[in-house]
């Protein structure tokens, strides 16, 4: 599925961590990785010489790793010269780090991050830098809403994820409360809860079990993001990995967005993961 | 992961150097990753959570009441809907008021982890030393660590000069860890080259690669389990939600029917809305919050006498529902005063310490004065102001060892600290001028470092046979309950290189040991757990022992104090770390289940899992790790002696003698408070009856009204309050720990309490409201279908004896609720010393409605000649003997059932 994956590359340790994902991903799907610096108009010269650094140390790392590599350096708007290079290279997946500002705006709007995620014609994989030291998790979380779509790319990035760094994966459902009016909150156990796993998520497991990876699913109820970070953060998971939302700017702001609230909140690293390829039928 | 790295890898992994991060860098990197301050989740503003009470269904359903009775005083004037509509927005605001105590809790937990972190931190930036404050320190940032400094962020050793850290904020664990700066295998956070935020460095020096900040830190993730875990509403909580839900609908639905029965029956369309209001004031128990919460208060000021403080008031009955208590073994179960019990040598075989409080009488035994030689040089404790000062364990044996060697101690020249990986410690010390290692420790751990035993003073080679006896030993003493150590030494060269000979590295240092024996160390159980574990398993509730001792000596500590008898299950922390969930649950169910060998970060799993398998739990923790089970638990316990700042903070109740009993006696105590909650809803309930009966009459026979909107609120609001109050304070009744938790389906209005208040109490009291009210109406002249004026003399004293009526049975209904059973003669008219005041206080109100001008304007009441009271005693008689006859009957059907 993914034959090509590109990385952008700049002078914030984001990136290169950022990148370092991008290569065990690769390495794990036999793909070609393409490292991408776009200096932009009036960038200064360290930072160009930061960026450049940060290029020539991934690419000896990729070689290390029998990565096959190409470095691509250019000058212009990331977000379009991006672009440009996915549609001639024919790049699959792209990856590129969220900066803060990307964290802190909501909805990410007028950020770079925002505009690679929509307008790029591939998949594309944000990603969340929290904590530099645990660059190999060994625990990833993959929460999902109850329908989803892509499902076959997911299952596959993910099992890709799991095989580069030889991971755990644990499947997590937050499914609204069940409630009725006399009642209020109706409390179910955990074997029940199994019962009511949406067929979506069946559907991923059963898929990510094809590539030989080992999964565990898990329905928690309670308020979607907060309930994520804390299943991350209690059971030491390494790496979020959730599909990008949904929601458009209105239905945000009128139901909240869970994806912004875990980008923001989380105490491990996170990719949100933006698919295109459609399910084979 | 950064622990596997090599030290040159580290500073190209983070992209920085031996001369730190560049100003300007660190200013980029800081806009980056943002401050390294701890903040934990944002929450729902208290602002938000106040308005929230009044804007739930029930509150809506009053604030549009009390809007109607505004309209109506507006278009009718003169009907007194202005005052209704007053006191309805009262009861709004009494209720949500109310409620809001209940649910606000101050969260403090957040600014205790906080101040884990240091002001300053020595960096090295271009190369040059400097001093920076916490919150700019970023990933990539070189720091340099002393002794005394606490870290400021995750970090990396890059250099360790012999240092030395406490993670006991961590991982609960106070024993110093030594740092080193080599690679390690295995997770981050057990690994011995990295130096985690909030941990403080005991001694040595070094430098460190920070790679994570703020909330990406080990205590960030703690701060936002601690701040972001939901415990949920208390069962209490959920159930008064059910019952105000369940009453309103009920109130509305027959609002409704009578206003259109009304209708149809041809009253006014105002007529018929003052009646549909007034239905729903009746059927509504607005007392009924504040009255729960005041005894909640009042269970919490009972617990905080018997040693246990109460945080969250609904913790009170949550308590009292509790299925499981995972409790710690070392304070909890036992005393915590460590003492040596037992030797072992080789010569002279197991054998018990007779010296007073574990202390040796002087010993003519060499073989048992080497050991005991080992264990005095091999520790850490110190005399501070005449007292032995230190870990426990060591003290036990210092204070067993110290008056057989009177001088202070040779030299130490060196420490490999205690490692709970490596499960020993050793010194080197000089003695007489020859230098000796000491080494103690778990014996999986020591005795295969020996080659020789000491025995009858002579160093024999250490066969199999000899091992095997060792191991035998050291089992049956752990059997035995003991806490076991192994001793071992030996004498090595001083080859004049200084401390550096001794590097930790040189595996020569403890290798080719002589073995010297085990001591047995006792921390014996307190005197009162065996009997508060009886009333446990009598109360069905399940134990279940979290410890970092080993799992022979767990099992016979549990046993010793009654925990588990054959066929516990003992499942130690390398298995539960190994375990899937599903499994663990499986485990989780058997009768008698022990983790040994824990960590407090184990916690946390453990109480998830029986939560989701819908089990009520209580856990006691006291380090900073603990602070997320505590607050996932239903019921946190922190321990008020040993316990941190955090852990306090995270926890619902606090045990102020860290005593295992006082969790029994607090949940005995909530179980009380369920009770008399039940009790006094039922004497609530019973006073809907005579209030909703008069209306119906109004509009079924076409009466005048016989008692007021205001006189009901001066009921539920009024009159009822105090006598419920001191229901709230009956002593838990004797049955109450003999029987199994309250099943979390059990409703707090069950169809039998709501069959006793609603078809038994309650007609017998509107039986006496309307008996009063027509006995005054008929004795004034009135005929039936007169309707009088509503500010008619006669009219005001006959509502006012409806009024006087239900006030005088319900101080019968009080004696009658103090029990479900038993007679309450039984258990003794005079035993709850509120009862009386209670009701004192009830006729002192009554009396102040009924013949005080401000009790007659506000009520529309008018004063009654005493006779009309007498006339009313004989109900309130009646309905105090008729309730004690059922008593009776119930009591007979189940003997005859039993």
């Amino acid at each position: 599925m993914y034959k090509k994956i590109l990385s952008a590359v700049n002078e914030h340790l984001n990136s290169v961590i950022a990148a370092r994902y991008a290569l065990n991903i690769s390495r794990a799907c036999g793909a070609k990785l393409y490292l991408c610096f776009v200096a932009e108009k009036g960038m200064s010269a360290p930072d160009i010489g930061k960026a450049e650094d940060a290029m020539q140390r991934l690419f000896s790392e990729a070689r290390e790793m029998d990565v096959q590599v190409q470095s691509i350096s250019t000058t212009g708007q990331p977000a379009k010269e991006i672009k440009e290079i996915v549609k001639k290279e024919g790049i699959d997946l792209v990856f590129v780090s969220a900066r803060r500002a990307d964290v802190e705006r909501r909805f990410y709007r007028a950020t770079t991050a925002r505009e690679i995620l929509l307008k790029l014609p591939c998949s594309v994989a944000l990603t969340r830098v929290v904590n530099m030291g645990r660059t190999h998790p060994g625990k990833i979380l993959i929460p999902l809403k109850a329908r989803i779509d892509h499902v076959h790319e997911r299952a596959y990035f993910t099992a890709k994820m799991a095989e580069g760094f030889n991971a755990r994966v644990f499947v997590f459902h937050a499914p609204k409360p069940v409630t009725s009016f006399f009642h209020g909150e109706i409390e179910l156990t955990q074997m029940e809860w199994e019962k009511r796993m949406p067929g979506d998520i069946t559907d991923f497991m059963d898929h990510i079990t094809k590539y030989g990876i080992d999964i565990e699913g898990r329905l928690l109820p309670g308020r979607v993001a907060r309930t994520i970070t804390i299943e991350a953060a209690a059971k030491r998971h390494g790496l979020i990995i959730m599909g990008a939302t949904g929601r458009n700017l209105l239905s945000s702001l009128l139901r909240g967005n869970p994806v912004e609230r875990v980008l923001r909140e989380t105490t491990c690293d996170l990719i949100i993961l933006k698919p295109v390829h459609k399910d084979d039928k | 992961m950064i622990n596997n790295l090599a030290r040159e890898e580290v500073f190209r992994f983070l992209v920085t150097s031996e001369q730190g991060l560049a100003e300007d860098e660190a200013g980029k990197r800081l806009i980056e990753s943002g401050p390294n301050e701890i903040t934990g989740v944002k929450k729902i503003s208290w602002l938000k959570r106040f308005a929230g009470q009044f804007t739930h269904f029930f509150a809506i359903l009053l604030w549009t009441a009390a809007g109607l009775a505004f309209i109506s005083e507006y278009l009718h004037p003169g009907e007194g809907m202005f005052t209704l509509g007053g006191a309805i927005l009262g009861v709004i605001f009494i209720n949500g008021i109310f409620t809001f105590i209940q649910e606000y809790r101050a969260e403090k937990s957040i600014e205790k982890l906080m101040l884990l972190l240091p002001f300053f931190v020595k960096v090295i930036r271009n190369g040059k030393e400097d001093e920076v404050p916490v919150r700019d320190i970023v990933p990539g940032d070189v720091i340099l660590l002393s002794e005394g400094d606490r870290v400021p962020a995750d970090s990396r050793l890059v250099d360790s000069n012999y240092l030395m850290v406490n993670n006991s904020s961590l991982t609960g664990e106070s024993e110093p860890v030594p740092l080193s700066s080599k690679p390690c295998k295995g997770e981050l956070i057990e690994s011995g080259n990295i130096a985690f935020a909030g941990t403080t460095v005991l001694s040595g020096s070094g430098k460190a690669v920070v790679f994570a900040t703020g909330m990406g830190t080990e205590v960030g993730s703690i701060a936002h389990l601690t701040s972001g875990v939901e415990a949920g509403s208390s069962p209490l909580q959920k159930e008064i939600v059910k019952v105000t839900r369940i009453i309103a609908f009920l109130a509305t639905v027959m609002g409704i029917v009578f206003f259109l029965i009304g209708h149809a029956v041809g009253k006014s369309f105002w007529e018929n809305f003052i009646f549909a209001i007034g239905i729903i004031v009746a059927n509504v128990p607005e007392g009924m919050l504040p009255t729960v919460t005041l005894a909640l208060a009042m269970g919490s000021q009972r617990m905080a006498r018997k040693k246990a403080l109460i945080k969250t008031m609904t913790s009170v009955e949550t308590l009292g529902s509790v299925t499981h208590i995972c409790t710690d073994k070392t304070g909890t179960l036992t005393q915590n005063r460590m003492e040596v019990k037992k030797v072992w040598t080789m010569k002279k075989k197991e054998s018990e310490v007779d010296g007073e409080g574990g202390v040796l009488p002087p010993l003519q035994n060499n073989d048992v004065t080497m050991l005991m030689k080992v264990a005095y040089l091999c520790n850490n404790t110190k005399i501070v102001e005449g007292k032995s000062k230190g870990e426990p364990t060591e003290v036990a044996l210092f204070n067993a060892a110290a008056p057989l060697f009177k001088d202070p101690g040779p030299e130490r020249v060196f420490e490999i600290p205690f490692d709970s990986d490596r499960k020993r410690m050793t010194t080197v010390n000089r003695v007489n001028g020859s230098v000796l290692v000491f080494t103690k420790g778990a014996l999986e751990s020591v005795l295969p470092l020996c080659a020789s035993i000491f025995a009858d003073v002579k160093e024999i080679p250490l066969d199999g046979p000899m091992r095997e006896e060792v191991t035998a030993a050291c089992n049956s003493m752990m059997d035995q309950g003991l806490r076991v150590l192994s001793f071992a030494y030996k004498e090595i060269e001083d080859t004049g290189r200084g401390v550096s000979q001794y590097a930790p590295t040189d595996s020569n240092l403890e290798s080719d040991l002589v073995f010297a024996g085990l001591i047995g160390i006792e921390d014996p159980p307190r005197p009162e757990v065996s009997g508060a574990i009886i009333k446990c398993h009598e109360a069905g509730i399940k134990i279940i022992m979290i410890t970092g001792d080993g799992n022979r000596t767990a099992l016979a500590i549990a046993r010793e104090i009654g925990l588990v008898h054959d066929g516990a299950l003992v499942i130690e922390g390398h298995e539960f770390s190994k375990m899937g969930d599903r499994e663990l649950k499986e485990k989780l169910l058997q009768k008698e289940v022990i983790f040994a060998r824990m960590t407090p970060k184990h916690k946390m799993r453990v109480v998830t899992v029986l939560k989701e398998e819908g089990a009520r739990v209580a856990v006691t923790g006291d380090g900073v790790n603990d602070a997320p089970a505590l607050k996932k638990a239903d019921i946190g316990i922190a321990m008020g002696i040993t316990g941190t700042d955090v852990a306090k903070e995270a926890a619902d109740m606090i045990l102020l003698d860290d005593n295992f009993a006082t969790i029994v006696s607090a949940i005995e105590e909530g179980r009380g408070v369920y009770e008399n909650i039940r009790k006094f809803v039922s004497y609530i309930f019973a006073s809907n009856i005579p209030e909703i009966i008069p209306y119906l009459a109004y509009v079924l026979f076409r009466i005048p009204l016989p008692l007021t909107i205001m006189q009901i609120l001066a009921v539920d609001l009024g009159t009822d309050m105090l006598p419920a109050l001191a229901l709230g304070a009956e002593r838990p009744s004797k049955e109450l720990m003999k029987q199994p938790p309250r099943d979390p389906k059990e409703r707090l209005l069950t169809a039998k309490l709501l069959g006793r208040a609603y078809l038994f109490l309650g007609p017998v009291e509107a039986a006496a409201g309307l008996f009063g009210f027509f006995y005054v109406l008929m004795s004034g002249g009135w005929e039936w279908g007169n309707m009088p004026a509503l500010n008619d003399p006669l009219y005001m004293q006959a509502t006012t004896a409806c009024l006087t009526a239900i006030i005088i049975t319900q101080v019968a209904n009080v004696f009658a609720c103090r029990t479900f059973r038993e007679s309450v003669f039984t258990i003794g008219i005079f035993s709850n010393k509120l009862i009386f005041p209670g009701i004192a206080l009830e006729i002192l109100l009554q009396l102040f409605i009924v013949y005080h001008p401000w009790g007659n304007r506000i009520f529309s009441t008018s004063p009654i000649s005493a006779g009309i009271w007498l006339l009313l005693i004989p109900f309130a008689i009646f309905l105090f003997a008729a309730e004690e006859g059922r008593k009776l009957i119930t009591r007979s059907i189940a003997k005859k059932g039993q």
